[in-house]
């Protein structure tokens, strides 16, 4: 061991002075910190808060497992469903053994690194990819920021039942707001995200320019004019699961879902779920750190493997979202019940990725509660 | 094998390959250059917009009321103050644009100053980057002259390389901004070198190839318009885009005459030149609190413009005619811009309004808005630049649709019709008009009055100093073969011409008294000119001049004669011209 650190040290710089530090550091883990159990076991745990569902099943398969093997951290899991609201009361309660990590889309990691409910991380930290390309180079544009380090791209699209439209399927994000060709209620989200910029979308307005409109008073007066369109048809949704059992029961014809849980119900369980990839939002989703957490070292080191090349392009065996690390992409490959090829389902297959729309996670976490009021005023409102 | 160069046909053939080489390597180099430094340019703009809370999201964003009151007044005052200090550096204190292009492309000069090239796209990106009502593609255009010009500095040798470089850097610019490299190709050729010839065309259209290439395949940059696919759906429609054609013209005159208007009332204010941009900028900062819309380029009200009741009859006139005034106050008090993007945003406002006009004559019959509004914009457009066929371009590139890029022509064409009757080519030649450079009677006026007698000056005269008797003078002249003689005094002065004929006159009448000298007698031609008299001043005079050759002074104040002209070479020089003329337009390969 102290060998191989010097000949790293001898080094001056490049991919191979990387890899042999990274080398040492996960030999260093498995000699020293997992070794005082024979089971594994070190007694040590942390708390993970995520979505559930499929995605927490990929998440459990491609990082939690592999890494209390590795580390000996046991991992207890807890549920998320987005928003800022549980995080505040975990950061102000020290009392409870909280959360020590949290997956949240990248606005909300934003909007909570704002108000400083999240550690701040060392982007120095990260291993480099296989190659030697060094994190910073490898993640995609964005995925870095200062409180959170990306794993994932996913897509909110809009899906609907096949069984529902027979004749004429929709295509394009306007059929969401046309009634009269595609009937039937719909299921959306409750809240601005996602609805406003399809609404605007649904005129003709450029997806460059989505958010440079919605800022205007005008921009958002439209979009909110076209909502209204549907208004009567819509039945709100605030936990995941929920538009795709509408969905799937028939209740409702089409519904916003994350592309990851469409692909679970279509593909895996066999119900007949369409996607409309036109106009997906798509977002990064990344880790953060509640601040204050007892077991900052465990939740980085769990953060240094899990975002690893590896581990991402693992994930995609089990979820068709697209791995943040551009090295991953190159791994990606089947789908590990269905032995189909996954990169055609993911949000980033150049196929669907042409008309997609990239959240401005930026623009709603500096105006998370404002557009959220704007929006529950206008639902509230007969 | 051992190419013998002296051979004719490889001589020809090797100048032929250099001279195609040389083409396309013009093309390349100056439509690459010019690409680039229009999207940083863009790019750069959209920064500063984000920066300075001039763009509606970072004004969404920032949500504190005070702050956003002191940074829509300041900043474009703020803006303003810088403008008019970089203009105090740019020779004649302004910056420059389209007209001037056009005037260096059209004198057959192509030199485009590089200090005034890069001071007004500084200019340039300042006032548009604090949100003042101007446009972007008159700096942008003007910029890849600069660029395309500086690249034809290679080679000296050919002057014609250099226009065709200035050409080639505003087809790439234009195919970078607009996404549509035929619209570039046309515009260099439409409004800056009015003429189609192979030898510039071939370049120009490599260097609008390479912006599209830039912005499509490198960059990846998203059009600047997008229109979904729409028809025309009645055929009587096509009376309402001429009467569309008809009034935006109107409308352009009017926002043309606004901006010459302003443009007279800056000059009368006692104010001094580089205060007036910021001014302008507060002025135009305390309107925008109420009507933030008329703030920079307004690209989301495009937007908005096209859709069906995205505003009402009331809002869009009256939104016309603030950003008529905002556009007319900026630029006529000295901010750098273009004129181009704010007759956008009028002319699409104003063709939304003629939409809700037709759908209360045809009613549900009538197509879609958009058709209407794009009409309007480019009725608007074409009037003010005077591009009828660029414009056409842009619309069909950008929308690749048929039935919209018909509607349009026959708004574009009506339009430019009736504003050249009421108002001139365009905004440039007007502009350039009232500077004394008139396009309207010809390219040979504009060419000549660029081209100065000096040139065509001889020394192949008989001069007599003033002391000189008249017999000696005539025996002189006898001998020389000449029929007049210029009297100069030792400073060098003209004082007068003696002719052959008097000499003899004077003397058979018996009048010739002895000692007389030909100073006495010398009498001031009636035709002389001077060094600065341009050769067409020169025909213009010439008409009834009827001697041997005219004698050209330094000036009329120190009467220093720098030698005579004759007749034949100033129309010689006349036909060069024509026929330099006539070459480049009709240049091959």
């Amino acid at each position: 061991m102290p060998d191989l650190l010097k000949v790293a040290r001898q080094m001056q710089s490049g991919p191979v002075r990387a890899a042999i530090s990274a080398l040492c550091i996960v030999m260093s883990w498995s000699n020293a910190e997992a070794g005082p159990s024979a089971d594994g076991s070190t007694g040590r745990a942390i708390t993970v808060a995520t979505w559930g569902g499929p995605y927490q099943y990929s998440q459990e398969k491609a990082y939690f497992e592999p890494f209390t093997k590795m580390s000996g951290i046991d991992i207890n899991i807890d549920r998320y469903d987005g928003g800022l609201a549980e995080l505040r009361r975990q950061v102000g309660n020290s009392e409870t053994n909280g959360w020590d990590l949290v997956d949240m889309t990248m606005a909300d990691n934003r909007a909570a690194c704002k108000q400083g409910l999240l550690e701040r991380i060392d982007h120095g930290i990260l291993p480099p990819a296989p190659d030697g390309t060094q994190a910073e180079q490898d993640f995609i544009d964005g995925a870095l920021t200062e409180c959170g380090v990306s794993q994932i791209v996913y897509a909110m699209i809009i899906a609907y039942n096949r069984d529902a439209f027979p004749g004429d399927r929709p295509t394009r994000i306007e059929d969401l707001f046309d009634l009269e060709r595609f009937p039937g209620a719909r299921s959306l989200q409750k809240g601005p995200e996602a609805n406003l910029e399809w609404a605007l979308r649904s005129y003709g307005v450029p997806r460059e320019d989505l958010y440079q409109s919605l800022s205007t008073r005008r921009g958002l007066w439209l979009a909110f004019e076209r909502l209204e369109d549907i208004r009567e048809h819509v039945r709100w949704w605030t936990s995941v699961s929920t538009p795709l059992e509408l969905l799937v029961s028939g209740e409702v014809t089409m519904a916003s879902v994350y592309n990851g849980r469409a692909f679970d119900a279509a593909v895996i369980q066999g119900h007949p779920v369409e996607i409309i990839w036109d106009a997906q939002i798509y977002e990064l989703g990344a880790w953060g750190i509640p601040k204050g957490t007892r077991n900052l070292d465990e939740a980085l080191e769990f953060i240094r493997f899990a975002t690893g090349t590896q581990p991402l392009a693992d994930q995609t065996k089990y979820i068709p979202y697209g791995p943040a690390r551009r090295s991953s992409m190159k791994l990606v490959s089947t789908h590990a019940e269905t032995g189909m090829d996954i990169r055609q389902h993911l949000p980033t297959y150049p196929v669907h990725f042409g008309t997609a729309i990239l959240k401005d996670t930026e623009w709603y976490a500096s105006l998370h509660d404002r557009i959220k009021v704007r929006f529950d005023r206008w639902l509230t409102r007969q | 094998m051992r190419i013998d160069r002296s051979r004719p046909a490889v001589r020809t053939g090797l100048k032929f390959a250099s001279r195609i080489a040389l083409i396309v390597a013009l093309g390349i180099a100056s439509g690459t250059l010019a690409s680039l430094a229009a999207v940083g340019f863009v790019e750069l703009v959209a920064v500063l917009n984000e920066w300075f809370l001039i763009s509606p999201r970072s004004r969404f964003i920032v949500d504190n009321e005070p702050l956003l009151l002191v940074a829509t007044v300041g900043v474009p005052a703020a803006g303003g103050l810088v403008v008019g200090l970089i203009h105090r550096a740019v020779p004649g204190g302004r910056s420059h644009g389209p007209a001037d292009i056009i005037q260096s492309v059209q004198t057959m000069d192509g030199r485009i100053p590089v200090r005034t090239g890069f001071l007004s796209a500084a200019a340039g990106i300042v006032s548009l980057g604090a949100g003042a009502s101007v446009g972007q593609y008159g700096p942008l255009a003007h910029l890849g002259a600069t660029l395309g010009s500086l690249v034809a500095r290679v080679n000296r040798d050919n002057r014609w390389i250099a226009t065709v470089g200035v050409g080639c850097g505003v087809a790439a610019v234009i195919s970078t901004a607009f996404n549509a490299p035929i619209a570039g190709i046309i515009f260099a050729h439409e409004v800056i070198l009015r003429h189609y010839s192979l030898r510039a065309f071939a370049p120009i259209t490599i260097a609008a190839t390479m912006g599209h290439v830039m912005a499509n395949v490198v960059f990846k940059r998203p059009p600047l318009f997008r229109v979904e696919a729409i028809t025309v759906n009645f055929a009587p429609e096509f009376l309402g885009f001429i009467l569309v054609g008809m009034v935006g013209s109107l409308i352009a005159v009017i926002y043309m005459h606004a901006i010459l208007q302003a443009n007279r009332i800056s000059r009368q204010l006692p104010v001094a030149e580089c205060l007036k941009p910021m001014l302008a900028g507060a002025l135009l900062g305390l309107a925008a609190i109420w009507l933030p819309d008329i703030l920079g380029i307004g690209k989301e009200t495009l937007r908005f413009a096209v859709i069906d009741h995205a505003f009402v009859p009331g809002e869009l006139a009256f939104l016309l005619v603030a950003k008529i005034l905002a556009t007319a106050l900026c630029i006529g008090f000295g901010f750098a811009g273009g004129v181009f993007s704010p007759a956008l945003l009028i002319g699409i406002l104003f063709g939304a309004l003629a939409g809700n006009g037709a759908e209360l004559v045809f009613g549900d019959l009538r197509s879609d808005l958009a058709i209407y509004a794009i009409c309007g914009m480019v009725s608007v457009t074409s009037a003010v630049i005077g591009a009828p066929l660029t414009t056409i371009l842009i619309v069909f590139e950008l929308t690749r649709n048929y039935d919209l890029a018909t509607a349009a022509m026959v708004s574009v064409v009506v339009s430019n019709m009736v504003s050249y009757r009421l108002f001139g080519r365009s905004l440039f030649d007007v502009q350039l008009g009232m500077r004394g450079f008139d396009l309207s009677v010809g390219r040979e006026k504009a060419v000549l009055d660029r081209r100065f007698i000096e040139c065509y000056v001889t020394q192949d005269y008989t001069g007599f100093a003033p002391d000189v008797s008249l017999a000696e003078a005539e025996s002189h002249l006898l001998r020389t073969r000449r029929h007049e003689g210029y009297v100069v005094d030792a400073d060098g002065a003209y004082l007068g011409t003696v002719k052959l004929g008097d000499l003899v006159a004077r003397r058979q009448d018996g009048g010739t008294e002895s000692g007389a000298t030909v100073a006495r007698v010398a009498q001031p031609e009636p035709l002389i000119l001077t060094a600065r008299t341009s050769v067409w001043q020169a025909m213009a005079e010439m008409g009834d001049f009827v001697g041997e050759s005219i004698p050209v002074l330094e000036d009329f104040d120190n009467r220093r004669m720098l030698g005579v002209v004759f007749e034949a070479s100033i129309v010689k020089a006349y036909l060069d011209t024509l026929k330099d003329i006539r070459h480049e337009e009709n240049a091959g390969a």
